[in-house]
């Protein structure tokens, strides 16, 4: 048995160049001093940002020239987002549509959807979010009960979504409706996609523990779209949208996002001889490579158009863990003192913070797991 | 894998499960060598099968997952080492963990710790007091035999003023390696037989592997093998790059933690019988806390690379990182 099929992946020629573009980009435009902004980074919003990068052409970097894409390889775009997200960029703005809305419009949706949508995407001016969560059905999806209903050519959405992070600040969601009557679990599901500014829905604000607002609610009464608000094949809406679950699962945010915390204990222990942060500089390093050599395996699979999905679920697994963990190992080795305006203080405690949504987010833990076990074949 | 890499995974996997952790040197080296292994490291004009490590790797992750009893992936290693000297040994070459003492006038005096199968080499590479290492003949030494807590034989040689021959190389990186490579192995198949065994045995009117429990404990299992498996892949990968200090360190940490995890959640899946003599558990588990200590602990290897990662800067660690793994521009 080998519980992990491994390809060594071979980074592309021009690897380095491509890492200087998207550094020379961050130096410029990513001057902010408010260090905290730099934690999570691919939940920190800045559209400025991100247009600069959609005129950088860093957004939609595979995708067909006609729809604003450049046509470049996976791993191309693996080396822009790690370096983005090593670095502590404000992401989170485009994040969503350039991982998911974006390449679900390209595989399901139709020719009119893709030239609406997707072009605007790459610039790096229209944003998405994902419209799955509903108040009891977390991670149990299958028990979403929104509806969608027919009326002539028409569809018309009630419900209530929850959690949908970025509902504020984006232009589109997509989302997880149950457009068959009656249906139970995953048949009668279907996607949409939904402009926001569609009369009938309201968005209100959940203010996070931090009392930042990342994730709202999202109340649909009597929204009416086209017939075009269909993504994709009525009644698929399961299968299409958990087709997408590997790229969401194993990409570098799935382990980078207390990445800039590291580098901060690095810069703490300067010329320090202190052994407990020297080993735990060292032990992080360890995980992170390794990290780092499974989500690429991973992305090199799907770029040969493979679907690991065990593979990324254990890539999101392992690698929220090691991000979660990383502030309380932090904070168990050096003496902290959280009131103070230190770098490495204000981060640990954004990140103590914030962490607990990592192995939440994306999938539990739990979850995650049960799917491990199942790709292992206990029974 | 390619073809070729497929076919070695066949013929070694074979072989290997048929020797296993029953194998000796005595009955069982003439196969090993039948098959050219030895030779894996070797190009074909030096008489060698003209592999990289990342073959090797194939081939010493499979020696793990078996729990080869045999100095295998040892030999390897040594038989590369001793090609680079332009020294010709008679019978399989070893690898020395740890050296002792000082080279005089030629002459090494002082000894050899953890020489695997020192009793039976034709010659051992060991690290060198000078730096680098060195090439002796356990003919040359007195030798005491030990074991790890594995029953493979780590003897200690000791020498006075006998001849070495100099050979550029950390023996030390490139016997963690190896161990990396071997403990991905071993936890593969440790994690294949207590899968093999929750979804066999019952209780409470179940087999074992329908309890949540019990199947959030392997899938812990799972992704631990599978993070020793990738550190082993890249760390195969970088030796045949070049330099790789740094994967070195990380694979073989790496490796370490999941070791300790593995050979818990597997122990605690199988109940007493993982606990017997009988049972194939221990053959793995065994080696696997054995080679957690052979070639550097976890502390060893994560200070080493916090040191140099802390030496070199906060800002220089990522783009480092990448760095080895980019295509020289
Ligand atoms: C920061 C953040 C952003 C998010 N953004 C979005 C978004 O944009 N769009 C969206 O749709 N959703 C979003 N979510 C929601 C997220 O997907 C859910 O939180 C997640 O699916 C879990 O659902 P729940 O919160 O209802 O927890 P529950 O399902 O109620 O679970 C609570 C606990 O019970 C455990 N549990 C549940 N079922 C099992 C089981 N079968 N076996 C063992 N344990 C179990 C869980 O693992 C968890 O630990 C976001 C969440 C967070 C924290």
């Amino acid at each position: 048995m080998q519980t992990f099929t491994i390809k060594p992946f071979d980074m592309p020629a021009g690897a380095a160049a491509l890492r200087e573009q998207v550094r020379a980009v961050i130096r410029e435009h990513v001057t902010d001093g408010d260090i905290v902004r730099r934690a999570n980074c691919w939940q920190v919003n800045d559209p400025e940002f991100s247009r600069v990068l959609g005129k950088a052409g860093l957004i939609g970097m595979t995708w067909p020239k006609q729809y604003g894409g450049h046509e470049r390889s996976a791993l191309e775009r693996y080396i822009v987002l790690e370096e983005l997200l090593s670095a502590g960029a404000p992401v989170g703005a485009h994040w969503i549509a350039d991982r998911q809305t974006a390449p679900l419009l390209l595989r399901y949706g139709t020719e009119a959807q893709r030239q609406r949508w997707v072009p605007g995407i790459a610039a790096g001016e229209i944003y998405g979010c994902i419209g799955l969560s509903e108040p009891n059905a977390g991670s149990d999806l299958a028990s979403v009960r929104s509806s969608a209903r027919r009326d002539g050519d028409d569809w018309v959405l009630n419900g209530q979504k929850i959690w949908t992070t970025n509902a504020h600040i984006a232009h589109i969601m997509i989302g997880l409706f149950r457009s068959e009557e009656g249906s139970e679990r995953n048949a009668g599901l279907s996607q949409f996609l939904i402009p926001l500014d569609t009369p009938g829905i309201t968005i209100r604000p959940i203010i996070n523990l931090t009392g930042e607002h990342d994730f709202n609610e999202v109340f649909f009464d009597d929204v009416r779209l086209p017939a075009d608000g269909l993504v994709g094949t009525e009644g698929q809406g399961w299968s299409q949208a958990t087709a997408e679950l590997s790229l969401e699962r194993s990409g570098p945010e799935r382990y980078l996002s207390s990445h800039v915390l590291v580098t901060e204990l690095i810069r703490h222990a300067g010329g320090s001889q202190d052994a407990a942060v020297l080993a735990l500089i060292g032990k992080l390093a360890s995980e992170v490579w390794t990290l780092r050599q499974m989500s690429l395996a991973v992305a090199g699979r799907m770029a040969a158009g493979e679907d690991p999905a065990l593979e990324a679920t254990i890539v999101k697994d392992l690698g929220n863990s090691l991000e979660q963990a990383i502030p309380s190992l932090i904070q168990a080795v050096v003496e902290l003192d959280l009131s103070s305006g230190d770098a490495l203080a204000l981060l640990t405690a954004q990140l103590l913070q914030v962490s607990p949504s990592f192995s939440l987010r994306g999938g539990t833990r739990e979850i995650l797991r049960g799917i491990v076990a199942r790709g292992l074949g206990l029974r | 894998m390619n073809e070729q890499q497929t076919m070695l995974a066949d013929m070694a996997g074979s072989l290997f499960s048929a020797l296993s952790h029953g194998a000796t040197v005595a009955a069982d080296w003439g196969r090993i060598e039948e098959m050219g292994f030895a030779g894996l490291l070797l190009g074909e004009e030096e008489g060698g099968f003209g592999g990289g490590w990342a073959d090797a790797g194939i081939v010493f992750r499979l020696a793990g997952y078996h729990a080869l009893a045999l100095p295998l992936v040892e030999a390897v290693v040594a038989a590369r080492l001793a090609a680079d000297a332009g020294f010709a040994g008679d019978g399989f070459g070893t690898l020395a963990e740890k050296t002792e003492g000082g080279i005089d006038d030629g002459g090494f005096t002082g000894f050899l710790k953890g020489v695997a199968w020192g009793r039976e080499a034709g010659y051992v590479v060991a690290p060198s007091p000078s730096g680098g290492a060195m090439i002796l003949s356990p003919r040359d030494a007195v030798i005491e035999k030990r074991q790890n807590a594995a029953d493979e034989p780590r003897d200690i040689l000791r020498f006075s003023g006998a001849p070495v021959v100099p050979v550029d190389a950390d023996i030390f990186a490139l016997g963690a390696a190896a161990r990396s490579m071997q403990m991905a192995g071993a936890l593969d198949a440790a994690l294949e037989l207590a899968v093999g065994y929750v979804n066999d045995r019952k209780q409470f009117g179940k087999p074992l592997g329908k309890l949540q429990a019990v199947q959030q404990a392997l899938a812990v299992f799972a992704c631990e093998a599978a993070a020793a498996n990738s550190a082993a892949v890249g760390v195969a990968q970088a030796l045949d790059r070049g330099d790789a200090s740094f994967e070195v360190a990380a694979a073989k940490a790496r490796a370490n933690m999941a070791a300790g995890l593995g050979t818990s959640i597997g122990h605690q899946a199988h109940g007493a019988i993982g606990f017997t003599h009988e049972y194939g558990l221990h053959p793995l588990t065994r080696r696997l806390w054995s080679w957690r200590s052979e070639f550097g602990g976890e502390h060893h290897w994560t200070m080493l690379l916090g040191t140099r990662i802390a030496a070199a800067g906060a800002d220089n660690f990522w783009a480092e990182m990448v760095r080895r793994s980019d295509p020289v521009a």
